[in-house]
């Protein structure tokens, strides 16, 4: 009996309120969680390898690495999604490089990104549909369940042109994750990477976040940017007195 | 010697922000090596994403000069006390600029004294690897 209560009451814990019987509640705001002083180290992710690319496309990889870097040291960066001011979209978007929040509903778990107000659908107990049957996306089409503790989702039909850390892709690529709570304030998003055309063999990473208790996620539009792509693909920025 | 500093600075600028400028937008246009430092009259606050920028009158040589500095995105702005409202037209503050390295009258916002003497940092990342230079 003693032994009983002993497992029971960490998982319940774990287990608060959720929309399935007995689904972890991922819900509120969240942040990228990398360790730090006062910190244990216990639930910090392994540090990411880097992408196993066959070797045409990791040529292809470093040389705009290394060119990205050079024209950095030049101080003339290159131009990226970023100065277009374009969202992340799949799988960069976890990365919360800004706070997340988790929303948990009957059928359906979204989770929402502060920078560029990213939005993410994963939808539960659903089949996912063939590639050719989704329309190219920034973030794909997201299907979960629950294993347990554990939300199982597969993503697929993100856009080509919507990568990770520069890294390239198919139209075939699939995200697989592993979202569940290593502790009750901190949440791991494991994350597999398939995609047979680009890949040696799957790229799989895992991020961390912590929960911010109380903290709402703010607007972000991008209003008016300053930044721009010049015609050398170079980073340029329009200076000069707007209006009063 | 010199050479030797800034390529240790080089490194030093490239291993904190190499990540994360996959992520956002690259700081790398403004030079990381020196710093200068403003004291002007703010002609408006654009508080806009992606990034706020101040624009600043600054009297130089017995004419104004105009900057454009940029700041980062409103929302890190809040995390670290901005306001919309913390600026408005005619306040005279004190900006530490990394400047553009094109030349151009602009720079990236580092630090800024407000009116009342506050000091307030737009929370650039990696901000430490960007060497300061006394004020003249």
């Amino acid at each position: 009996m003693t032994c009983v209560i002993l497992v029971l009451v960490p998982l319940s814990a774990l287990a608060q309120r959720g929309t399935g019987p007995s689904s972890p509640d991922f819900s509120g705001s969240w942040e990228r969680f990398r360790g730090g002083p006062g910190q244990s180290r216990e639930f910090i992710p392994p540090q990411a390898p880097q992408p196993p690319l066959k070797p045409q496309f990791l040529k292809e990889w470093q040389a705009k690495n290394q060119a990205a870097r050079e024209a950095d040291a030049k101080g003339t960066p290159l131009a990226t999604n970023a100065t277009l001011c374009l969202p992340e979209g799949m799988p960069a978007m976890m990365g919360a490089t800004f706070p997340i929040e988790f929303l948990q509903s009957k059928g359906q778990v979204t989770v929402i990104e502060e920078a560029f107000t990213q939005v993410r659908r994963i939808l539960l107990d659903q089949p996912q549909k063939a590639v050719d049957d989704v329309e190219p996306g920034f973030y794909g089409r997201s299907v979960g369940h629950w294993e347990g503790d554990v939300l199982l989702v597969d993503t697929i039909g993100v856009k080509e042109n919507v990568r990770y850390q520069n890294v390239p892709h198919s139209a075939d690529m699939k995200i697989r994750e592993r979202i569940h709570l290593v502790s009750p304030d901190i949440l791991w998003d494991e994350i597999t990477i398939e995609d047979p055309a680009t890949l040696e063999k799957p790229w799989a990473y895992t991020v961390a976040y912590r929960r911010m208790p109380g903290y709402q996620l703010l607007e972000y539009i991008c209003e008016d940017n300053r930044e721009f792509a010049d015609e050398n693909g170079l980073q340029k920025i329009r200076i000069g007195p707007t209006e009063k | 010697m010199k050479l030797a500093t800034r390529a240790w600075q080089a490194g030093l600028f490239l291993f904190f922000v190499a990540v994360p400028a996959f992520a956002h937008h690259s700081f790398a246009m403004y030079d990381h090596s020196r710093t200068i430092t403003l004291k002007g009259s703010v002609t408006k606050f654009q508080w806009t994403n992606p990034h706020a920028y101040i624009e600043l009158d600054v009297m130089e040589k017995g004419a104004v000069k105009h900057y454009s500095l940029e700041c980062t995105s409103i929302n890190m702005m809040q995390r670290a006390g901005w306001r919309s409202n913390i600026l408005k037209f005619g306040d005279q503050v004190k900006a530490v600029v990394s400047p553009l390295n094109s030349g151009q009258p602009g720079g990236l916002l580092l630090e800024l004294t407000l009116p009342n003497g506050k000091v307030m940092e737009p929370g650039v990342p990696a901000a430490n690897t960007f060497t300061r230079t006394p004020e003249k």
